[in-house]
């Protein structure tokens, strides 16, 4: 089937099957393989790609229901080469080990900031639940997303 | 010496990739032409292939290949040569691969892969390694006698033992009949999933004319990988190349090639076309490989003062079907099962036995970390028994400067003592206990940990500056998430004296790369650091020198620092880049510098000659506390606020204290 996707601000027009999912189609039609897949269960959270600005586990859903939505993946984030205040402090505070969570979290924290750019440590925790980091980098991530926050104006 | 770079908090070298989402991780390579491969798996913990069909997987769409045991005849393994690509004549786990497929699509080849269709005749199966060892057990390789195993790890042909490893120092007997008190405990404790993020996943190519592959492969360790797998297919290690990506968590289990062997079995019979194998997350739970069980006695003869007097110790690993690295895991946990402990007397036993069960491989600690659990649990029930606070036993027999430790090795800056009465006072040790939160009581707990290093082992490195004076390390140490290339770079631009930024660690690739045995058990920054320091020694004499017969000076008077030739007062002569270039006469030109670090022949590794006794030595104590809620009648324990505490001479990046 024929479907136009609008990712990163760009639109592009597709054949996809029915069956195929939308991190399929980032990583293996698109070639934006920030986007990861490691468990296509919905459960470690690495596929995670902003939908109309809310976090969604691209393993769970298919690409043909995406058409007409805004996708952004961790390659649309830095804007002209411009680091995003969240990849910054990433990279400041130490937040990122092996790197494999590290879009998935950083895309769930800008849906967070973008709601509220002073949330509390809490409500961070919260939105980034969704995600595992096995190396184990959960408190520098906390840290970073502070500090992005901050950055923000929040 | 004063440091720029050494100790301070720097952004990590491979950190802009990784927030843009440009890393390429194994899962990640995309090749022209590339396939995509899929095993069939045994169903069966032990039962003899009777005959497998593949007819309708080869008439499947998309089909490119469909390999069995019988096409790749190999087997290989690093310490005991027991694992074979595919499965030949029989199944020993549950997940083990049989058969396997490389199609256009991964769907394609996942479904070619179910119409396999494999006729068994089941055999009785062993699942607990204590069982494994009776004499009725079922014998999971008959044929042990004639694998090819490196002279140290001897088994038991005809049992199920594929390792034994001793070690005995003075007189046990003697040790526990001087024991006022002795006590005789058993533990257990279960495996253990790596469960990295990125799934096991590699890419290879064939190139048959040169009967050559190439891999692309996370792994940890990618010259000893391509000697292992050269070793299996009796080919020289220059036909077999690994090209090292990204690694999306390791944790020990990338150590161990579990979907390269696939790719390889495939890409052999796919006329050139590479092919990629990435585990599920169910493969990667079921089919690739664990942390040991183990089965662990302990003897220990105490006097009434909390002394030691002997301890005598017996330990069975559950290895699963092939040994994978378990015979240094059966090593390991001998030389830690006696804690950071003074005991004159001891007896120690560890058998690596076979089951059917998924493969036991390297994980964090190696060993350490079994029987660490046993040696303190122990020590907490002497402690309770003979009436002495936890801390102060462990202060006790704590190691201290000068003691030898079981290997012979003469330990320096231990620090141990030190660092437990810095966890008491921080865990406000001895101060009334925290009060319960509803139902669950608040209590705390110490432990120490004594972790040893796979050394002597050898690390190898080249240092280049281009002619702008930009530096790039060659380095067979991949980063694998640890901060590996930071640590490296930030030793090597002190060493030279350039900036952090102008330094650059591509990733291994053993066509290029020098010899490093592995990034594992917490060698590389002290290994491969080493290596980097000497070649960055070496290309910072060079440039001095040249900078001095171009200034007409002596080189002693000149210093290099961020990249600028300084005089004695510090004033700026020359840049670098203004250097080389004169150096080069405005063309193209390379300094180079190559480092090699090794401990062995170290004064601290003397007391005993015999070199396999040294093969792991001691690297750091240290311990660490914990605060447990504990629901009395429930099962509901949870560690709720840890504190580790290591003693470190030097911490090379900064972010790394906490």
């Amino acid at each position: 089937m024929r479907i136009g996707l609008t990712v990163n601000g760009e639109l592009h027009e597709l054949e996809v099957e029915p069956r195929e999912t939308l991190v399929e189609v980032l990583r293996e039609r698109l070639h934006l393989t920030g986007t990861k897949e490691g468990c296509g269960l919905g459960d470690c959270g690495t596929c995670i790609v902003l939908l109309d600005g809310s976090p969604v586990n691209s393993c769970l859903m298919l690409a043909a229901d995406a058409p007409g939505r805004e996708i952004l993946t961790i390659e649309g984030l830095a804007e002209k080469g411009e680091l995003h205040p969240l990849q910054e402090s990433f990279l400041e505070k130490g937040a990122v080990q092996c790197g494999f969570c590290t879009p998935a979290m950083i895309l769930s924290a800008r849906a967070l900031l973008d709601r509220n750019p002073a949330p509390e440590e809490g409500e961070i925790k919260k939105a980034l639940s969704g995600v595992l980091c096995r190396c184990g980098s959960y408190k520098k991530i906390v840290e970073a997303v502070q500090a992005a926050g901050k950055k923000m104006g929040g | 010496m004063e440091t720029r770079y050494v100790g301070k908090s720097v952004p990590r070298v491979d950190g802009l990739e990784k927030v843009t989402g440009r890393a390429v991780y194994s899962v990640d390579v995309n090749l022209p032409g590339m396939l995509h491969g899929a095993a069939a798996r045994s169903p069966h913990a032990h039962a003899r292939i009777v005959r497998i069909d593949t007819s309708r997987a080869e008439r499947a769409p998309g089909v490119k290949a469909v390999v069995t045991g019988r096409d790749v005849p190999y087997t290989f393994g690093g310490m005991v040569k027991d694992q074979p690509f595919l499965a030949l004549d029989r199944v020993r786990y549950v997940g083990e691969p049989v058969a396997a497929v490389a199609a256009e699509t991964e769907l394609q080849a996942r479904e070619a892969a179910r119409m396999i269709r494999v006729e068994y005749e089941e055999l009785p199966a062993v699942f607990d390694p204590r069982e494994a060892l009776r004499e009725d057990a079922p014998i999971l390789h008959p044929g042990m006698a004639d694998y090819w195993h490196a002279p140290i790890y001897q088994g038991i042909p005809g049992t199920n033992v594929v390792t034994v490893r001793k070690l005995s120092v003075g007189d046990v007997g003697r040790g526990f009949a001087e024991a006022d008190e002795i006590f005789e405990d058993e533990f257990y404790i279960h495996p253990v999933a790596h469960t990295p993020l990125e799934t096991h996943a590699a890419v290879a190519q064939y190139f048959s004319p040169k009967d050559e592959y190439t891999l692309w492969s996370a792994t940890d360790r990618p010259y000893r990988l391509s000697r292992e797998l050269a070793a299996a297919l009796g080919i020289p290690v220059n036909q077999v190349r690994f090209i090292s990506t990204h690694t999306g968590g390791g944790f020990g289990g990338k150590g161990a090639m579990v979907a390269e062997i696939l790719a390889v079995a495939l890409a052999r019979f796919t006329r050139g076309r590479p092919v990629k194998v990435v585990c599920s997350r169910e493969e990667e739970l079921t089919a690739s490989q664990t942390r040991h069980a183990a089965f662990m006695k302990l003897k220990t003869g105490m006097k009434k003062d909390g002394t030691f007097t002997a301890r005598s110790a017996e330990i069975v690993w559950d290895n699963g079907a092939y040994c994978s690295l378990g015979p240094d895991v059966a090593w390991r946990g001998v030389l830690t099962i006696v804690g950071p402990y003074r005991i004159p007397h001891l007896e120690l036993y560890s058998r690596l036995v076979y089951t059917n069960k998924e493969i036991a491989g390297a994980y964090r600690g190696f060993g350490t970390t079994q029987v660490t659990w046993a040696c303190e649990a122990q020590m907490d029930i002497i402690a309770h028994k003979l009436k002495i606070d936890p801390l102060e036993i462990r202060m006790k027999n704590a190691y201290v400067d000068g003691d030898l430790y079981i290997n012979g090795q003469n330990l320096q800056n231990v620090g141990l003592l030190e660092t437990l009465k810095k966890t008491a006072r921080e865990i406000g040790w001895g101060e009334p206990k925290p009060p319960a939160r509803g139902s669950k009581f608040r209590g705390k707990g110490i432990a120490s940990v004594i972790k040893p290093t796979a050394t002597p082992t050898d690390s190898y490195c080249f240092i280049r500056v281009n002619h702008d004076g930009g530096v790039v390390i060659l380095s067979g140490a991949p980063e694998v998430g640890g901060g590996q290339k930071t640590v490296l770079s930030q030793i090597a631009a002190d060493t030279i004296g350039v900036p952090l930024a102008s330094i650059v660690v591509p990733q291994s690739d053993t066509h290029y790369t020098p010899y490093d045995m592995a990034v594992a058990s917490s060698r590389t920054t002290y290994h491969m650091g080493n290596a980097v320091r000497q070649a960055g020694e070496e290309v910072r004499r060079k440039i001095l020198e040249s900078a001095g017969r171009i200034l007409e000076t002596d080189p002693a008077r000149l210093d290099l620092a961020e990249g600028k030739i300084l005089d004695e007062s510090g004033r700026e002569l020359l840049s670098l880049p203004a250097l080389m270039d004169k150096m080069f006469g405005g063309k193209g030109g390379s300094i180079l510098g190559e480092g090699h670090h090794s401990p062995a022949g170290s004064p601290l590794l003397a007391a005993f000659p015999e070199p396999r006794r040294l093969r792991h030595f001691c690297s750091y104590p240290g311990n660490k506390t914990f605060y447990l809620y504990v629901v009395p009648k429930g099962g509901d324990v949870s560690a709720d606020l840890e504190t580790v505490l290591h003693a470190v001479p030097k911490f090379l990046d900064s972010k790394k204290e906490d």
